[in-house]
């Protein structure tokens, strides 16, 4: 991490917080699983359980990117926060190109108005 | 000439090379997995219904390599903290932590998870019949409403596609236990009575493809001259039947000399009555291909974390940490940012290929 700690932060604060995250990241893991075998996707809906599970998977993957991989502390340097949007924007930019296409085209039997701009 | 800011951050950015450089491979890296996960959501999106077979996953092994990725996750951190406080003693028990479970990882994909699909069969068949007479043999005359229950948990997690699927397309899963050529039965075997190491490992047949055996395509049937396979469907799965069966259809009972112990009892198939047989493996299946293509490629990154842990824990990483204990200390950094991210991919994998 980009500021300096002294070692009775990282005794009193830091390794409590690994474990924290740890314990975050297990009780995630075991609830998606969990809901699963309890058929979350029959009782709710699929399009539901995939909202439910990717949302759980979001919040793991905040805690490890956030504590574990430290941007708690250096999101404000610049060369990473800019380089992690300016990834994340190109990456949106360029799946949008293809999901957009799909969303505009029909399945086979269907007419396709990918080109149509009526 | 010693090279500016190996250890100590640069003043403009805040950041010491090796962290920088780290920093733009991670956005590389999220490209790479960005784009084969578009690939998969596409696929998946545009997938016929009833194709999509991630229903034969194994959930439980998911997720177990799950929790094992994140207790490394953990333990590299502890480690770099570990250096943090000068303990070279928790850095190396921290240290081996990660590795143990990187390496149980790899060991329950590539030794007990990837070999159980490239030995695990499925079979559809020529007509709806010839489907119904083995269905029948091994199920009894009632076998549809079981079968449905099967499709549907398999193949068919949004339960809409049973009445437009046919009878012959719902393929029937097990393990290939034997086979019958013209000189008589053989038994296939198994390595260490393992059914996930099977003999039977790979084996292919298209009947579509028999024109073309000249080709680069493998057929199993003609390089063994096999008449007839004996498949013990998937134990916990399809019912599992002990007595001989009526019509073409024979069971191999207890007292059978090829009788296989664990609950599985073959079901006789004959080559005439099987349109497709095929293994998990990628060409199974566009889900298949994707799988292997997104967990493979996510092991090699494992691999190549578990490959430079252990050439911190050699005496030559000891000497560099004596000469230069901060530098060693960012190196274990960027390492650890590394590995979070591999965790990072396989928080989404799970769920999106085991669950959903």
């Amino acid at each position: 991490m980009s500021e300096e700690h002294s070692p009775e932060y990282y005794r009193k604060k830091f390794i409590p917080l690994i474990y924290m995250v740890g314990g975050i990241l297990i009780a995630g893991t075991i609830i998606t699983f969990a809901a699963d075998l309890m058929g979350v996707a029959d009782r709710f809906g699929f399009t539901n359980a995939i909202i439910i599970a990717l949302s759980i998977a979001t919040v793991k993957a905040s805690a490890v990117i956030y504590i574990f991989m430290h941007l708690k502390w250096d999101i404000n340097l610049k060369t990473i926060s800019l380089t992690l949007l300016c990834t994340v924007i190109f990456l949106i930019g360029m799946m949008w190109l293809t999901v957009g296409s799909e969303i505009d085209s029909n399945k086979p039997g269907g007419t396709d108005t990918t080109w149509s701009h009526e | 000439m010693e090279i500016p800011y190996n250890s100590k951050p640069r003043p403009d950015t805040g950041l010491y090379n090796g962290k920088a450089g780290i920093w733009i491979f991670l956005a590389s890296e999220i490209m790479l997995f960005g784009g084969v996960f578009s690939a998969y959501v596409l696929l998946r999106v545009g997938a016929e219904p009833g194709t999509w077979s991630m229903g034969l996953m194994n959930k439980w092994v998911g997720a177990f390599n799950t929790l094992i990725l994140i207790a490394s996750s953990a333990t590299i951190v502890l480690a770099w903290v570990s250096l943090k406080l000068k303990d070279w003693a928790g850095f190396r028990k921290w240290k081996w932590a990660t590795v143990v479970f990187a390496a149980t990882f790899l060991i329950v994909k590539w030794s007990y998870e990837w070999p159980a699909k490239f030995t695990h069969y499925d079979v559809k068949f020529v007509s709806n019949e010839a489907a119904a007479d083995v269905y029948r043999g091994f199920m009894g005359s009632d076998f549809q409403e079981k079968q449905k229950e099967i499709w549907q948990k398999r193949y068919d997690p949004k339960k809409d596609t049973f009445k437009d699927v046919k009878l012959k397309d719902m393929p029937l899963d097990g393990h290939i236990v034997g086979y019958w050529d013209k000189k008589g039965y053989h038994d296939v075997g198994s390595a260490f009575g393992l059914s996930f190491w099977s003999h039977a490992f790979v084996w292919r047949y298209d009947e579509r493809n028999v024109s073309k055996r000249k080709g680069s395509y493998r057929d199993t049937f003609m390089e063994k001259d096999i008449v007839a396979i004996e498949l013990a469907p998937t134990h916990g799965v399809w019912p599992d039947r002990k007595h001989a069966s009526t019509g073409k259809i024979q069971y191999a009972s207890a007292s059978d000399d090829h009788a296989h112990g664990g609950g599985h009892h073959g079901v006789r198939i004959e080559k005439d009555q099987i349109s497709r047989l095929s293994s998990y493996e990628p060409a199974h299946s566009t889900f298949f291909a994707t799988y292997y293509t997104l967990t493979g490629l996510h092991a090699l990154h494992v691999l190549g974390g578990i490959l430079v842990m252990l050439y911190h824990l050699l005496p030559i990483s000891r000497r560099m940490y004596e000469r230069d204990p901060e530098r060693f200390t960012n190196r274990i950094e960027i390492t650890g940012l590394f590995w979070h991210f591999v965790d990072l991919v396989w928080i989404f994998l799970f769920p999106i290929l085991y669950l959903l």
